[in-house]
């Protein structure tokens, strides 16, 4: 039994501890609990029966200079063994629709390992996404990065 | 005293200029403008103050907290010297004694809008709400034209339990405001907290006008809190006003849309079920058919929502083990069927809470089976499955998982049919056919699958899992390894190795930090170098994998080494403690990470998650990682105090005669009972004498290194280095220091004491607070909470506190095994009040008559220990935990005690059947080390070795050993070196 909902500050330390645990790109307590209070409606868990966190999605609005406001993706994950239940796209459609909603953002951004070949199918496959961009060694082991993007403006009102 | 505050009008500016600076920030300017005051007044205190504070922000630290000081000491009026003073006091993390210098401040300066914020914040980290409502008045009457002082209050208020006053001020500021910018997530915000204030006064339609009104206007945006606040609100009112609950309400309807909304929120479903009268727990006239047929509804509506599909099989009756046809079997069939075909790893972890009716059990395992037995009979008669191979994997991954499951939990209702096993003519051959799933079994199951399928990660995975389980280490470790290299990039994988190697004791080629089982043979190096494992994924310029897992606050790999240090030797155990006390360190952190956003959440109106942030941070210290290194911290540290160990946990855990070959082969023993210290054997004197000079020479070293440090201070850097001080070296980084501190009690004691509070106010409040539900780690719960909050009191001489521990843990379980052992260590310790220097008479009539509430003074420990051995005769814990109570009553031979602890295999009379796990049984072993029964341990350890069949734990010293090398040698070869690959054969 999965449950998916909104992550809650009580969810911080499960949520920092699957990152731990499937991604080597790492935050501080404190940085997570900036993004739960900043952006309170775009962060969002899948939880197993006991309560214990499988898979997250942590987001973020940008106003930056561009003067469009849009959603970004710092981190998502879902832990090798709760796989192929569909969970990311869930937390990631959830996440997309709050910062359309509530933020009015015009499109939602994300950087991908050039090589993790599974997450850019999500993207762009299942979820729409294209290659806006490639960073060069955007990763800490000097990978390149895909940054990634989709419209949100014509988005429908709610999707499950 | 003002006379000499006074400035001549230039040095005034000047100070007006050297405030600004240091608002700004410009350092190195500021500092020069004190200087230039100083010059002509070198005893102006609030100068003084300043250059200190700059100097501290300079990374100066010694100096500027000197001139600090010297400052305050010329002006003790003055509102800015002690503003300064606070600020230190606040960068130190010292929040009480920095609100006792605001509180001064104010004195001097009572509408200073900034010391009042700051004091504010201090209020909220100290949770003195009383004073923060008083703070947060006088700033709104400071400053009413701004909004944030007004929801600053009401906060303040809601937080204070004035739940009226918050209404009020809300109210007022809602009809005061003026010109709000269309579409305004931070005004939507702040009505939400209005609603919930509302929500929280049980005013439920006021709460519903107000988001209604609010919602159609659009000044709130969130449209899914409107859509739950609403759904709940409806609820709540029709369920007060006792409205009739048929068919759909508009309760309902609000759930329905949230459904919709997200498929797989559980909260929705129960929601829906709930306004419908068919909440299985909730609802009075719940009726299972109806919900199912609901469920029903909206599985069709939602055809790819499975949670209502899962949530049926919950619901559905238990079956009965004929029924095929029944209710749970149609709908467990196509849930399971499915699942196998698409390969979802989690379908087991998603079954297995239906495990408790032994029904639902059955069903499942005769469906899983039946696929397999398709497979296996290549009977193409059964049209339904899809003979997919992936399909035939992922049965057999299920059916391991299935019978280990099983296997471990004995107390679970079994199977009335002997394990399925094919008979297919694979390499590996078929355990012993036996009534009961073994581990073997689930061995034999995951081995025909990773021959089928060589190169699937998951299945080694499961090989791993189930050989830990097992008993075998050292197998676990290399089945996991083959999973790590079949997916390299995988860091899940590469974790779950680091952590089996740490269990097989090889903690430098998990994660390069030091402790290690001593071996005959060379060490690490190789692929990993100094990294280990672990250091794939750890950043490169850490000093090594294990101090990045630490600073980026890795929990779980803290513990995981602890553990594993606190197994290998007990010349480990100072680093254990230091792992421990770092996971401690770490809680203290996620504390003091909170202080910032009393302001922040404040000025961004992010109102509704702080209030959760703060709730959550209230409890924080009940996290189950919190009381694993509480309790394990504390268990060392009363180990330390006895000199040997109270028979407890069985803190080394290991097979027996101190693997690490360093130290004694005592210290695990079972004597602390015998009232206290000094029963030391010469070999731990020595061990504890040499922990003592090294200590002695570290700190001597650690000197000479400040020093040198003192030579080359900085010279006036200009970057703002803040106002915490920089973290002290660790002059102990091997935790030699800590295991000869002389007052080990105390630091448990201490480690404790919060959890404590938190616990008995949880009681009060009755069922507050989400996180009790959190999921605790085996063996470190509330009992052994408890029961390790006794040692530590009564070894202290608290013993109305140890008397209170006593009772909460008796009231969780008075048949705990531990719960059991401590009955009878306090009932020894009434006994002994008359002889040795006793306590007020008070207290220790107090600590007998609670005593006699738990344990019936009219039967003696002895009779009560017997008809508890007798009582538990089939849990090899409780009569472990018996055989220990006998050692300690002391009226027994060694050779009874021996005797009751070999009934934990069964061998004692009418004992037949004992359920007994490898742990326990390890436990078993070193109690009987420590009993220096070595001959008789000898005895033990051999029966276990045969009795556990795939266990490698129960090898002799020598035998471990070679398994442990041939582990390193595996996970440190050169890529090239590599055998080749996933060839699926058992090594266990």
């Amino acid at each position: 039994m999965h449950n998916i909902r909104l992550a809650r500050p009580e969810d911080l330390m499960g949520m920092q501890a699957a990152n731990l645990e499937n991604l080597p790109e790492n935050y501080l307590m404190k940085f997570w609990m900036y993004h739960a209070t900043t952006w309170p409606q775009l962060s969002f868990v899948a939880e197993d029966e006991k309560g214990g966190i499988v898979g997250y999605v942590l987001a973020k609005i940008d106003e930056g200079d561009s003067k469009e406001v849009h959603g970004h993706v710092n981190s998502i994950s879902v832990l090798r063994s709760h796989r192929r239940l569909g969970l990311a796209k869930k937390l990631m459609l959830l996440s997309q629709e709050a910062m359309a909603t509530i933020y009015k953002a015009q499109y939602v951004s994300l950087h991908v390992r050039k090589s993790n070949k599974a997450a850019i199918a999500l993207y762009r496959d299942t979820l729409g996404f294209e290659v806006a961009d490639i960073e060069k060694k955007y990763y800490g082991d000097g990978e390149d990065a895909l940054k990634m993007r989709l419209n949100l403006e014509n988005m429908p009102e709610s999707q499950s | 005293m003002a006379a000499k505050r006074a400035l001549t009008p230039k040095e005034a500016n000047l100070f007006k200029d050297l405030l600004t600076l240091y608002e700004t920030r410009q350092l190195k300017k500021g500092l020069k403008t004190a200087d230039q005051i100083l010059k002509k007044f070198p005893e102006h205190g609030e100068t003084l103050c300043m250059k200190g504070l700059i100097l501290t922000h300079m990374g100066q630290r010694d100096e500027g907290i000197d001139l600090v000081k010297k400052g305050m000491r010329l002006d003790l009026t003055s509102h800015i010297v002690w503003h300064v003073f606070g600020l230190i006091q606040k960068g130190e993390k010292n929040y009480e004694e920095a609100l006792k210098s605001y509180t001064q401040a104010l004195r001097f300066d009572k509408d200073n809008i900034n010391i009042l914020r700051d004091a504010a914040q201090l209020q909220t980290q100290l949770r003195l709400y009383d004073s923060l409502v008083e703070t947060r008045y006088t700033l709104l009457k400071l400053r009413p034209t701004l909004r944030q002082h007004w929801v600053a209050l009401a906060v303040a208020y809601y937080l204070n339990g004035n739940l009226d006053q918050a209404k009020n001020v809300m109210e007022k500021y809602e009809s005061i405001l003026k010109n709000i910018p269309d579409y305004d997530v931070e005004h939507s915000e702040t009505l939400l907290f209005h609603v919930r204030v509302l929500e929280a006064l049980e005013e439920h339609s006021q709460a519903l006008s107000l988001l209604d009104t609010n919602a159609k206007e659009r000044a709130i945006v969130d449209k899914t809190a409107i859509m739950e606040y609403r759904a709940r609100l409806l609820s709540a009112s029709s369920s007060t006003t006792g409205e009739a609950q048929e068919g759909e309400g508009e309760a309902s309807a609000a759930w329905h849309t949230l459904i919709d909304h997200n498929s797989e929120n559980i909260d929705y479903y129960y929601g829906y079920l709930a306004s419908l009268g068919l909440h299985p727990t909730l609802s009075p006239s719940y009726d299972s058919t109806k919900a199912l047929e609901t469920l029903q509804t909206l599985s069709t509506a939602l055809p790819r929502a499975s949670f209502p599909r899962r949530l049926a099989l919950t619901l559905a009756p238990s079956p009965s083990s004929e029924d095929t046809n029944g209710t749970f079997h149609t709908l467990a069939k196509p849930y399971i069927l499915t699942a196998l075909q698409k390969g979802i790893p989690s379908l087991f972890v998603d079954l297995k809470s239906l495990y408790t009716d032994q029904g639902k059990m059955e069903a499942i395992q005769g469906i899983v089976e039946d696929v397999l037995r398709s497979f296996d009979s290549e009977d193409t008669s059964n049209a339904e499955i899809d003979r997919d191979p992936s399909m035939y994997i992922w049965t057999l991954y299920f059916l391991a998982q299935h019978y280990s499951y099983l296997a471990s939990h004995p107390t679970l209702p079994q199977p009335s049919s002997p394990p399925y096993i094919p008979s297919s003519s694979s390499s590996s051959t078929p355990p012993n056919p036996s009534p009961y799933p073994t581990q073997s079994h689930s061995l034999h199951l995951i081995s025909l699958a990773i021959s089928h399928t060589p190169t699937l990660p998951d299945l080694h995975l499961l090989q791993s899992k189930i050989l830990k389980r097992a008993g075998d280490p050292y197998g676990a470790a290399t089945a996991v390894n083959r999973a790590r290299e079949l997916d390299g990039q995988d860091r899940f994988l590469n974790g779950k190795t680091g952590n089996a190697l740490m269990r097989a004791g090889l903690v430098k080629e998990a994660s390069g930090a030091p402790g290690e089982v001593g071996s005959g043979s060379g060490g690490g190096g190789g692929q990993q170098g100094k990294g280990g494992v672990l250091g794939v994924f750890t950043k490169k310029d850490a000093a090594s994998p294990a101090s990045d897992l630490e600073d980026m606050q890795s929990l779980s790999y803290l513990l995981e080494e602890a553990d594993a240090q606190r197994r290998t030797a007990p010349s480990n155990l100072g680093l254990a403690l230091k792992r421990y006390l770092a996971v401690q360190k770490i809680f203290t952190e996620i504390q003091d990470d909170q202080y910032d956003f009393h302001g922040y959440c404040l000025r961004k109106f992010t109102i509704n998650v702080y209030l959760n942030l703060l709730t959550w941070e209230d409890s924080l210290l009940l996290h189950p990682a919190y009381l694993k290194s509480a309790i394990s911290a504390s268990q060392i540290f009363v180990y330390l105090h006895d000199g040997t160990l109270f028979p407890s946990f069985g803190i080394l855990g290991g097979a027996g005669k101190d693997r690490g070959g360093s130290g004694s082969k005592g210290g695990k023993g079972g004597k602390g009972g015998k009232g206290g210290a000094g029963e030391m054997t010469d070999a731990e004197k020595k061990a504890k004498k040499k922990a003592k000079k090294a200590a002695a020479a570290q700190k001597e070293k650690a000197k000479e290194r400040e020093k040198e440090e003192g030579k080359k201070a900085p010279q006036a850097a200009n970057e703002d280095k803040g106002l915490e001080p920089p973290a002290p070296k660790d002059d102990d980084p091997d935790g030699t220091k800590l295991l000869v501190c002389e007052d080990p009690l105390e630091r448990a004691a201490k480690l404790l004491a919060p959890v404590v509070k938190l616990l008995l106010s949880k009681k009060d409040k009755t069922s507050k607070g989400k996180n009790a539900s959190q999921k605790r780690m085996k063996g470190y719960g509330e009992i052994e909470f408890w029961v390790t909050v006794y040692d530590v009191a009564v070894r202290r001489k608290k013993f109305l506190q140890a008397i209170q521990a006593l009772t909460q843990a008796h009231t969780l379980d008075p048949e705990h095994p531990e719960v059991h052992l401590r009955l009878i260590h306090a009932s020894k310790t009434v006994s002994s009040f008359s002889s040795s220097s006793p306590p007020s008479e008070t207290i220790t009539s107090t600590f007998s008559s609670q005593l006699s509430n738990l344990l019936p003074s009219t039967i003696s420990p002895e009779t009560h220990n017997s008809q508890y051995l007798q009582k538990h005769s089939k849990n090899a814990r409780a009569i472990l935990a018996s055989a220990k109570a006998l050692e300690m009553l002391g009226s027994s031979t060694k050779e009874e005690v021996e005797t009751v602890v070999f009934g934990m295999l069964g061998s004692g009379a009418g004992a037949e059947g004992v359920h007994v796990d490898v742990e326990t049984a390890l436990e078993g072993l070193g109690y009987l080390y420590s009993l220096a029964s070595d001959e008789k341990a000898e005895e033990f350890r051999v029966k276990c070795d045969e009795r556990f069949v795939s266990s490698t734990v129960f090898k002799s010293e020598q035998e471990q050993g070679k398994l442990r090398d041939a582990v390193r040698e595996e996970v440190t070869r050169l890529p090239g070196e590599e055998k080749e690959k996933g060839d699926g054969e058992v090594s266990g």
